[in-house]
């Protein structure tokens, strides 16, 4: 792997000897994009915009009905459509072109042919099924990008009814020599199984190896259709509890590969992956739950780092550990947790903190009457976020003794505002 | 995924729901009135429909998620931050006007990092490779066959 990286490299400045940065511009100023843009941003009045995108929408029809137009200038012309779709205003007649382009161009123009397809189209479009023939022979191309290409727009926008032509080409490419391939074939079935699930039944064990995969990138794929199909069927999945808390070890322990470190967090979107998957199957089943406590100990232990992205974390640990079979250790880490986010003067934390006292108030009162000045503080709070939260909060931690002091200082809050709370008054009377 | 300027420009959308053309353009609308009406020191997160909204300004850009019920939004706001890291490391210290007038290579990011709207969770090195590897094609055939025998994908 490394030669190639270092002919890779060597190539590259002679490649990019136009350009300073691989990302740069490649678009001089004096593109016809840039014009545009410029004209845009220097008019001052909607109507003037109008005029100048409408003049511009007739330019590019002219040009892409053209026959002698190049497919260079095709993609020229696609951005430009894009961009004025983007803005809010019509371009359908590009359409048919945007899939020419994704058929004939060389890769690059593919590219754009492909983006503009997915951003223009959408499921029920009945341009789609003309894309269905590119989208196959991309997919037996020997260029690995334009299958890279084909896998990702069929990751996007498919039509329904063309899932088996397309189905075994994509089940192919699971075992596939490249990482980057497989992981998109995993996203691409994952999609597929979204929107027809029974075409795609009789391949779950080739996920299964998916979730074995040695590349966590593939393994991290498949965990989104795991994640469905646990959400529809639990106990079909209950075996794989064990993998699931042995990857979930794994990445707390910092065994992933560097890069799939997320300011000094290991894999923080798998983690929280794999705690919902966690969640679901360990709901209401003790024996499930009890493989999974040790796993859940360490994450809330090893996310101590104050970064938003631990605390995003913590919550859904949190979370977890409220939703599957009780440990009481665990829920008083979980309850200093929710303290702390409550407590926090970040307004996002608080927020949450909020929000996560609302899920755990049926199974522990306790713990939100011990932050009740906090919460009835947080109704004089600026935000209006922060405060109907504190609403739907107050309203479910009423009970016999504290409820004097809540309904009068709902009354003065209401006072004050005079906004439509009275409906979550109204459910407070009927509940005293 | 919206992205737009504070004057209510809209620089980027990508929908990963199937809407009609209509309703996207009346939800894109409310959404800017109600996100850019936000103070500064206010939540990230607010509440709309049935989904729940999570936003976060960089400069002059707001970029905003709309999520689901179920889903995460500290995550969220933390899916923002690394597509901006992304862009970030590709354009070379990227600012508003980068994005504007390279969109459609911001897009391209948006989709190797993104893919149905379920992050991939790869490491910001993949991401960046894949997407350096598809630029490296140049118009003409030669050197586009060279470079990726070279690399020993074709």
């Amino acid at each position: 792997m490394s030669d190639v990286v270092e002919k890779t490299l060597t190539a590259l400045p002679g490649l990019l000897s136009l350009d300073s940065q691989p990302g740069s511009n490649k678009l001089s100023s004096s593109s016809k994009l840039g014009n545009l843009i410029r004209g845009i941003t220097e008019l001052t009045s909607k109507h003037e915009e109008e005029k100048l995108i409408q003049r511009e929408l007739t330019s590019i029809k002219e040009q892409v009905s053209s026959p002698n137009t190049s497919m260079r200038q095709m993609k020229e012309l696609m951005v430009r459509a894009i961009y004025c779709e983007m803005l809010g205003y019509e371009a359908s007649f590009s359409y048919i072109h945007a899939i020419k382009l994704a058929q004939q161009g060389t890769a690059r123009e593919k590219r754009v042919g492909y983006l503009a397809v997915s951003l223009f189209l959408n499921e029920s479009h009945e341009l789609l099924l003309l894309l269905v023939n590119t989208v196959l022979k991309d997919l037996q191309s020997t260029n690995l990008i334009e299958v890279c290409m084909a896998l990702t727009v069929v990751g996007q926008i498919f039509p329904k009814d063309m899932i088996p032509a397309i189905l075994p080409l994509v089940e192919e490419k699971l075992n596939h020599p490249k990482e980057i391939i497989r992981r998109k074939a995993v996203l691409a079935l994952y999609k597929f199984y979204l929107i027809a699930p029974n075409q795609v039944q009789h391949i779950h064990n080739k996920f299964r190896k998916a979730l074995c995969d040695k590349d966590p990138g593939v393994m991290t794929a498949s965990l989104h259709i795991y994640l469905q199909l646990i959400e529809e069927n639990p106990e079909g999945y209950k075996d794989l509890t064990t993998s699931f808390v042995t990857i979930l070890k794994q990445v707390v322990g910092g065994k992933l590969p560097m890069d799939f470190n997320y300011h000094s967090v290991p894999a923080p979107w798998l983690q929280i992956q794999l705690l919902r998957i966690l969640c679901l199957l360990g709901k209401n089943d003790q024996s499930t739950s009890e493989i999974m406590y040790e796993v859940l100990d360490e994450s809330l232990r090893r996310a101590e780092i104050n970064h938003n992205i631990t605390y995003a974390i913590l919550f859904e640990c949190v979370k977890c550990i409220y939703t599957i079979h009780p440990k009481s250790e665990l829920l008083e880490k979980a309850a200093k947790c929710i303290g702390n986010f409550v407590l926090s003067p970040k307004i996002n934390l608080k927020y949450l903190g909020l929000k996560a006292l609302t899920y755990v108030v049926q199974q522990d009162p306790k713990l939100a009457l011990q932050h009740q000045m906090t919460i009835i503080e947080c109704l004089d709070h600026p935000d209006l976020i922060i405060k109907r939260e504190t609403l739907e909060l107050l309203f479910r931690i009423t009970n016999a003794q504290n409820v004097t002091v809540i309904v009068d200082k709902m009354l003065e809050f209401l006072r004050i505002n005079k906004d439509d709370y009275t409906t979550i008054d109204l459910r407070m009377e009927r509940k005293l | 995924m919206l992205l737009f300027s504070r004057q209510g420009k809209l620089r980027l959308q990508k929908w990963y729901t199937a809407t009609a053309e209509r309703d996207k353009k009346k939800m894109v609308r409310e959404l800017m009135q109600i996100v850019l009406a936000r103070k500064p020191k206010m939540c990230s997160f607010l509440e709309w429909r049935d989904l729940k909204i999570v936003y976060k300004r960089y400069a002059s850009l707001y970029f905003c998620c709309a999520i689901e019920e179920q889903d995460n939004e500290l995550i969220t706001l933390e899916v923002i931050h690394r597509f901006v890291e992304l862009l970030d490391k590709y354009f070379g210290s990227v600012c508003e006007l980068d994005i504007i007038f390279n969109f459609e290579k911001a897009y391209f990011i948006l989709d190797e990092f993104l893919m149905g709207g379920e992050i991939q969770d790869t490491s910001k090195k993949s991401v960046l490779k894949a997407i350096e590897q598809a630029d490296l094609l140049q118009e003409e055939d030669e050197s586009p066959r060279s470079v990726l025998e070279e690399m020993g994908l074709a």
